[in-house]
């Protein structure tokens, strides 16, 4: 994949939007931001850097877009983007950078997603406390996890609420291995995995001690059914193939043709006005040695 | 967001959801309230309203479905004039979906062939969903196979999750939430046609239209799954999403429909059905008496009656085949929940592990 190319796309722009056109938003800033910081391109990734402080609110949360404060959980990628651009020495000494990240974690760290007493007919533990996507809302996987990988990477690994949330992320496994939203077994019956929560679920438990058969069996799941979408559709959907190899990489399991893949996509995307979303996903999918390594 | 040949917003009641009182039947009502109790029942019955759905049996995914739901939306009063230069929204049912359970989703011929039959009558069509159970809209549309039919048919797809949202005051008022937020998409449309799949629903005991629309609202701030919503009340969030969309209009796949575990488990149940009308509680009551259910015991129906629209079989007006005439009860999972939403013993209950 010719990330030159790619990452001249992302530096061009000030509109970081999950669709071509689309109104710019957090999240897709944020992983713009990471992209570019983690391919030197410091200026430009400070200045999205630099725009997420500017949204900040007072309590150290991240709305959804600048007009739109709730909900708050792209806080956990804002904390992600600053810390990958102070990682830099550029950056390094930039107070506003280390405040924003430290106010964003004091928000992340209040924030619980509702428990509930366990019911017979859900299969997961409704009583583990984790991250909701909406105030007062259940703990979801998603939400969980960018907040567990946001925190970990920011020092906090052994923070009771990241053990918690590691917890979480375990238990949503399903039997067989794969996660999808959050819901294990309901009424008696597992549902089914998806990719796109597999990959990033695998990525929140890589460097941990977990031990859970289920995390094999959920590599075992992402490595064959991302084989098989390859083999099987002629279109490539960009943001489940890119989650899926951050998750295998983040556990050294990078499938072989993974770079082929991601050139498929790369060119698949630019084939309509591209989205800054998938670009940046895909150049932090592109890093052989995986995302946060530098 | 849709792209579209036209920005006119003039209104009409077209497509509004009830038949409302005519100045007739208000004086009359008026007339008759001084004459005592029979008087004022049949002053109500005056009042409340009235409806038309259409039942096409015997069809197919490769039929002419195209001729069935034109034929459908003219045999419920709707004028092919009120779409020329309109946007029009068609909203399916693409809630998680997956190749190995096809009878989840809408199937892609009915979304082609319905919007062959707003395009010819003058509308910008487009296809938009906010798929409730994936953050990966790309995969939803793999996976249904609907991108692809949308990209042969020249059909412009609108990710619902991800656009730019505005708010509007909860019209329903059912639940707490004060203002209901919608994709730009949404807000722009002249009429939203809900698409659903024919389901039953393990939670509420059936899925078809009006819940259908849970899927216009935003997940970038309701979440995946639209959590807020469950919160706030499945019957009472689905009546206020109803209540507070514009000009809506429903048309069904009860093709291939799905039974026991649904609305994501569940099995195929072939029915071979399009149903088709203006009013959404008047088509849903009517799945429901196909599904064997009783209208009035489901909850969103219940609270949508007489009030968006009828749900009383005696003020729905059936159109092409009687309700009767296709009727197959449906299996249901056999919980506290569902087992009083039967008709009759008929449908039967299967046990959960």
């Amino acid at each position: 994949m010719n990330t030159t190319q790619l990452l001249a796309q992302l530096e061009s722009t000030d509109q970081w939007a999950y669709h071509a056109n689309g109104p710019t938003a957090s999240e897709p800033a944020a992983w713009a931001c990471m992209a570019l910081s983690f391919y030197g391109k410091h200026d430009a990734a400070e200045k999205i850097a630099n725009w997420l402080v500017h949204i900040q609110q007072p309590s150290g949360a991240i709305g959804i877009t600048e007009d739109e404060s709730t909900p708050t959980w792209p806080t956990s990628l804002a904390i992600l983007a600053w810390l990958s651009v102070v990682s830099h020495e550029s950056a390094h000494g930039k107070a506003q950078f280390h405040q924003s990240i430290h106010r964003a974690i004091r928000w992340s760290l209040d924030m619980h997603g509702k428990a509930s007493p366990q019911k017979s007919h859900i299969g997961h533990d409704t009583t583990i406390v984790g991250w909701s996507w909406a105030a007062d809302t259940h703990s979801w996987l998603e939400p969980t996890c960018f907040h567990v990988i946001a925190l970990k990477a920011a020092g906090q690994a052994e923070h009771p609420r990241v053990l918690e949330g590691l917890r979480l992320i375990i238990d949503r496994i399903l039997p067989t291995g794969g996660s999808n939203y959050g819901n294990t077994q309901v009424l008696g019956q597992t549902l089914l995995p998806h990719i796109q929560p597999t990959g990033l679920s695998m990525l929140a438990l890589s460097d941990t001690s977990a031990e859970d058969q289920r995390i094999e069996l959920s590599l075992q799941y992402l490595a064959n059914s991302m084989q098989q979408e390859q083999s099987t559709y002629s279109i490539v959907p960009t943001a489940s193939l890119c989650f899926g190899l951050l998750g295998l990489t983040a556990h050294r399991r990078r499938p072989a043709a993974a770079n082929t893949w991601l050139q498929t996509a790369y060119e698949q995307v630019n084939q309509q006005q591209p989205s800054i979303y998938k670009l940046s996903l895909l150049a932090l999918a592109a890093r052989e040695d995986g995302m946060f390594e530098s | 967001m849709c792209s579209h040949s036209s920005s006119s917003n003039n209104s009409h009641d077209g497509a509004r959801c009830e038949k409302g009182p005519s100045r007739r039947a208000i004086l009359a009502a008026g007339g008759v309230a001084a004459v005592g109790l029979t008087g004022l029942g049949l002053a109500r019955q005056a009042w409340l309203p009235s409806a038309e759905v259409f039942i096409a049996r015997q069809q197919r995914y490769d039929g002419p479905l195209m001729q069935t739901i034109r034929d459908g939306l003219i045999a419920c009063e709707v004028q092919p004039s009120w779409f020329q230069g309109k946007r029009v929204l068609l909203k399916p049912n693409l809630v998680e979906p997956t190749r190995q359970i096809p009878h989840m989703t809408t199937h892609p011929a009915v979304i082609l062939a319905a919007a062959e039959v707003f395009r010819d009558w003058g509308a910008a069509v487009c296809v938009g969903e906010a798929p409730g159970h994936v953050r990966d809209t790309e995969m939803a549309l793999i996976e249904s196979g609907v991108g692809e039919s949308l990209r042969d048919g020249g059909l412009f797809f609108a990710d619902l999750n991800y656009e730019q949202i505005g708010s509007r005051h909860n019209l329903g008022r059912r639940s707490t939430l004060k203002e209901i937020y919608f994709p730009r998409s949404v807000l722009e449309a002249d009429f939203v046609v809900s698409l659903p799949k024919m389901k039953t629903h393990h939670w509420v005991g059936m899925t078809c239209s009006m819940k259908n629309f849970y899927g216009v609202l935003p997940g970038i701030k309701y979440g995946w799954p639209k959590n807020v919503l469950h919160h706030h009340g499945i019957p009472q969030t689905v009546v206020d999403i109803n209540a507070t969309l514009p000009r809506k209009l429903a048309i069904v796949d009860a093709i291939d429909c799905m039974e026991g575990d649904g609305p994501i488990m569940g099995s195929v149940k072939s029915m071979g059905l399009i149903l088709v009308g203006r009013n959404l509680p008047a088509v849903d009551a009517t799945v429901a008496r196909i599904m064997g259910l009783e209208p009035s015991r489901v909850s969103y129906l219940n609270l949508a009656a007489d009030w968006l629209g009828p749900i009383d079989d005696r003020r729905i007006s059936q159109r092409g085949e009687s309700w009767q005439a296709v009727a197959s009860p449906f299996e249901m999972l056999d919980t506290e929940l569902l087992r009083p939403l039967r008709a009759s013993n008929a449908s039967s209950l299967i046990k959960y592990r």
